[in-house]
């Protein structure tokens, strides 16, 4: 599956939204219920440097809520950002970030064709794939193959490079309407926690 | 000042006037926000939470208003209750109808969303997608049947030859793309009808878990969605191979649906989902548009109550400070001037209250002078009194003693303390003397004179007869009436006396000239009848004649000097003052009576005892005179005949004394302003009668057999027309003693002229009572 690295302006993003989660999360807690068993999760990734480019394999355990399943199948188009943090680990102090990735990738249904449509969001429409169930469509989402990822700065040799990785849906992405009712509930609060992986050179 | 400013910034009108616009722009962003999808919709929830906290902004700035407002209510502070009921009243007419129309409008929302939503609507949309699968499934078994076909006419070609074939079989059953891959999915050949111009030269490949259904041997027949291009219709199929074991190839045939169809499902999915999603987002729906309109009720309400305090600060205002200003003048600030804010009523009130208390001062200012002056007035009057010989009393209508002055205790030989608001029969009962004096008020008040004058005699303590001269007035009182009344009295005891004294001393120098004229005559007549007859007498007779006219002779002089005494004591009183020193006078005197030479200026001398029959041992008298005597204004002839006055009478009391002896004492004394010189003389003698103790210095009250009566009474009346006093008493030990206090005046300390003493013909009476 072609990937599509989306490094928009993220930071300024992640700080609002990250805001808007803590102010949401933190105002309304009385209304989060108890954590489900669905949600995402980082499987297994298998990052490595090659010169200046992270390559990165590997695959998510994206579960969704009944909730969340019926709004895609009401052909409301769910989108997911796969967060990505190079570190330099360095001795004794905190370690440097070098690099922020987010993947952004859309599930969405197609109800003549009783197909789910899963692709990076993107300018370009082919990029999707359709399928005819909701697992498949999950297991493409989630699948992380080959995945390429430019350095812009250069590496010190021989550093020792860790990824945080987390999965997370993107609730901003959500019609306007459904977004205070996302805030609110937990069948909507679907994000993994932060994983570490080594990088292989 | 940073506290003020702060308050002033909490709850001022410019900054909720600034957070109440910024909020209502806010939410009706939102509100637009809830409807498109553009800049709006993707900043919907940052306007969300924007409201949200200025929301609770608006609300903390108005329950800190409040709590204000409470705290100045529970103080008690001006203005605050009705602040607060102004409040309830605002918030009772803006909050009502904005909740009842929050309700109503809450309703007629989800009942107005709920009526977008028809089941007809909803069953004919999902028909038309079952129609538009239908259709679709026909055109997928026809597909799929023509795909099996091609895929049998494939069996038999080998990869080498059958691009020919596949172009063969596009072109015969008029499919968009015809690909065949090989089993590990790798593309053998396809053909196209697509050109270049598409853009995509390679040809779509289906997924693998389509490939891997495939292989183990199942088709796939589907719409695929996922096209650039609209939809197509997706068939893959196996293509088995003839040979035993050789791998099965895969067949896939994509046929782009005819435009129309494409269209047509396009449109129906489109309608469909945005329906579905319109069903779905129903309730978001209606939990956006109730929450902002929550919020619009909530902002409005919030700004009702701002709006509701901030009036109701403002009306109240002027009332609490015109509150505050009565209160102000109420506690006596009478210099209270409230700004005029407003031309309305309550700025004319506010005018009016500033004359008021314009007037209110003037008045006050007006007052407090005449009350200075009504002080002033009383001081004057009360010094006057205070300062007054007269006693002067005031009664009110019930008798009871309102005020007295300092000589009404001394005159009343009482303590005036303990008299005040008592009542006339009070004085009578505690001090019984008062009796005649009291009975005399209450009787002259009793006849209602308006004025009326009495002389009583207290006669309680008989030693200290006083005579008293009442005078009384009926004091003003309210409305015309008569308020009380005061009573001035003198003592005039003295004056009665000074008066008894020169009717007597009239009565003496009527006499003594009288008796005087005939005396020199009846002398001359005695002896020329001597002179005549006693030679011409026989000798028997003649000591008879002898005898007869030496005693007429005798007789006369005596009675010469008793009318030489009793003309002295009538003489009127004309004093020759000039400035003398007392301590020459005295030793002067004493120098007279000395037995025998010594030096001048001793103090301690011996005199010449008694004359006459039973002449008396010499007596040791003793000079304590003071050195720093002042000198002062005296007639130095009449002291000296008081000297020899007193030094006489003294060495008369001391005939019969074994040892006796005198002092004789000057001394200095300053009693307030007034400076006095006293002269002191005691002996040691049988002292005065005690019966007579109260009428020694009256003519002819005498002791002694030789004596005129007069001595006395002519000392004292030098001393009192030298403005002194005198007095006499009997010493505890033995002895007596005679004290004259004489005043010394400012001109005595220059030598001048031979001057009269001030008062001095006027008889002043202050000898001690008594003596």
């Amino acid at each position: 599956m072609p990937a599509c690295i989306s490094v928009s302006n993220i930071a300024a993003l992640r700080i609002r939204r990250s805001a808007l989660w803590v102010l949401a999360t933190s105002a309304l807690p009385l209304l989060c219920a108890p954590a489900v068993l669905a949600g995402f999760a980082v499987g297994t990734i298998q990052p490595r440097i090659v010169e200046r480019v992270l390559q990165v394999n590997g695959n998510l355990d994206l579960t969704l809520t009944p909730k969340v399943e019926e709004a895609i199948g009401k052909g409301i188009p769910v989108q997911l950002v796969i967060d990505l943090r190079l570190f330099r680990r360095r001795p004794l102090i905190w370690d440097e970030r070098i690099e922020t990735w987010g993947l952004r990738r859309e599930l969405s249904y197609h109800a003549l064709s009783g197909q789910y449509l899963v692709g990076s969001v993107s300018a370009v429409p082919t990029d999707r794939e359709s399928f005819t169930s909701l697992n498949e469509a999950l297991a493409e989402l989630g699948a992380i193959d080959g995945v390429a990822l430019s350095i812009d700065e250069p590496l010190v040799a021989n550093a020792d490079l860790r990824l945080d990785v987390r999965v997370r849906l993107d609730i901003e992405a959500l019609p306007s309407l459904l977004r205070p009712v996302a805030y609110t509930s937990s069948d909507w609060n679907l994000n993994s926690e932060w994983t570490t992986w080594k990088v292989q050179r | 000042m940073e506290s003020a400013a702060l308050k002033k910034y909490l709850i001022g009108v410019v900054p909720l006037t600034v957070l109440s616009v910024l909020l209502v722009a806010s939410l009706f962003m939102m509100s637009a926000a809830a409807q498109n999808s553009g800049f709006l919709g993707r900043i919907y929830s940052v306007l969300l939470v924007v409201n949200l906290l200025g929301i609770s902004a608006l609300l903390v700035l108005i329950l800190f208003n409040l709590y204000i407002l409470l705290k100045q209510y529970r103080t008690r502070v001006m203005g605050s209750r009705l602040t607060l009921r102004l409040l309830l009243m605002f918030v009772a007419l803006a909050v009502a109808p904005v909740a009842v129309v929050y309700l109503f409008s809450i309703q007629t929302l989800n009942r107005g969303i709920d009526s977008w939503f028809d089941v007809k609507i909803e069953r004919a949309l999902d028909d038309a997608l079952l129609l538009g699968r239908t259709s679709l499934d026909a055109i997928k078994q026809d597909l799929l049947k023509s795909t099996n076909e091609m895929a049998i006419e494939l069996e038999a070609s080998s990869d080498r030859t059958v691009l020919p074939a596949l172009n063969y079989l596009r072109e015969v059953h008029a499919v968009t793309e015809l690909t065949l891959f090989a089993q590990d999915g790798r593309i053998i050949a396809s053909s196209s009808q697509e050109g270049p111009e598409t853009g995509t030269l390679i040809p779509d490949r289906p997924s693998d878990t389509i490939l891997a259904r495939i292989r183990q041997g199942q088709t796939y027949a589907n719409i695929d969605a996922s096209a650039r291009v609209g939809l197509r219709m997706r068939v893959v199929v196996p293509v088995y191979a003839r040979d035993v074991g050789a791998p099965i190839r895969i067949l896939q045939v994509l046929q782009t649906l005819p435009s129309r169809y494409a269209k047509l499902g396009e449109s129906v999915q489109t309608a469909y989902a945005e329906y579905e999603k319109l069903v779905y987002l129903r309730g978001p729906l209606k939990f956006s548009f109730s929450l902002t309109l929550s919020l619009v009720a909530l902002l409005t309400m919030l700004v009702a109550l701002w709006a509701a305090i901030f009036s109701a600060r403002r009306v109240v205002a002027p009332i609490r400070e015109l509150a505050a200003g009565t209160r102000a003048v109420a506690l006596g600030d009478y210099k209270k001037r409230i700004p005029v804010s407003s031309h309305d009523e309550i700025g004319i009130l506010v005018e009016s209250f500033n004359e008021m208390t314009r007037q209110i001062a003037r008045a006050q200012s007006q007052s407090k002078r005449s009350q200075r002056e009504a002080e002033m007035q009383r001081a004057y009057l009360e010094t006057i009194l205070t300062h007054l010989s007269s006693g002067v009393m005031s009664f009110d209508q019930r008798h009871l003693l309102r005020t007295h002055n300092a000589a009404a205790g001394p005159i009343l030989g009482i303590d005036m303390a303990a008299a005040s608001e008592q009542s006339v029969d009070w004085l009578a009962q505690t001090h019984p003397h008062l009796l005649p004096f009291t009975d005399t008020i209450k009787s002259a008040v009793r006849a209602g004179g308006r004025e009326w004058r009495a002389e009583v005699t207290l006669t309680e303590d008989s030693p200290n007869r006083r005579t008293l001269l009442l005078r009384g007035t009926l004091l003003p009182g309210l409305k015309g009436r008569y308020g009380g009344y005061v009573v001035v009295f003198d003592d005039v005891t003295n004056l009665i006396q000074a008066q008894r004294a020169a009717a007597w001393g009239e009565v003496a120098r009527r006499m003594a000239h009288e008796i005087k004229n005939p005396l020199t005559p009846i002398q001359l007549s005695a002896e020329r009848i001597r002179h005549k007859y006693l030679r011409a007498l026989p000798e028997d007779e003649r000591a008879t004649l002898d005898r007869a006219t030496h005693t007429i002779v005798e007789q006369v002089e005596s009675l010469k000097s008793l009318v030489n005494a009793f003309a002295d004591y009538a003489r009127p009183a004309q004093v020759r003052a000039r400035t003398i020193e007392l301590n020459h006078l005295v030793r002067d005197v004493v120098e007279l009576y000395r037995v025998e030479r010594g030096p001048v200026g001793a103090d301690t001398i011996a005199l010449r005892g008694a004359e006459g029959k039973e002449r008396g041992a010499n007596i040791k008298l003793k000079l304590e005179l003071d050195a720093t005597l002042p000198s002062f204004l005296a007639d130095a002839g009449r002291l000296r005949q008081v000297l020899h006055n007193l030094l006489l009478n003294a060495r008369d009391a001391l005939a019969q004394e074994p040892k006796p002896s005198i002092r004789v004492i000057t001394r200095h004394r300053v009693e307030g302003a007034q400076s006095f010189v006293e002269f002191c003389m005691q002996d040691n003698g049988p002292g005065f009668p005690p019966d007579l103790m109260d009428r020694l210095f009256e003519p002819y009250v005498t002791s002694k057999v030789k004596g005129t009566g007069l001595g006395l009474a002519i000392v004292r009346r030098i001393v009192e027309e030298h403005n002194g006093t005198i007095a006499a008493e009997n010493l505890p030990h033995g002895g007596a003693i005679v004290t004259i206090r004489l005043p010394v005046s400012e001109a005595a300390h220059e030598p001048e002229e031979p001057t009269t003493i001030p008062g001095a013909s006027a008889r002043r009476a202050h000898g001690e009572p008594g003596k």
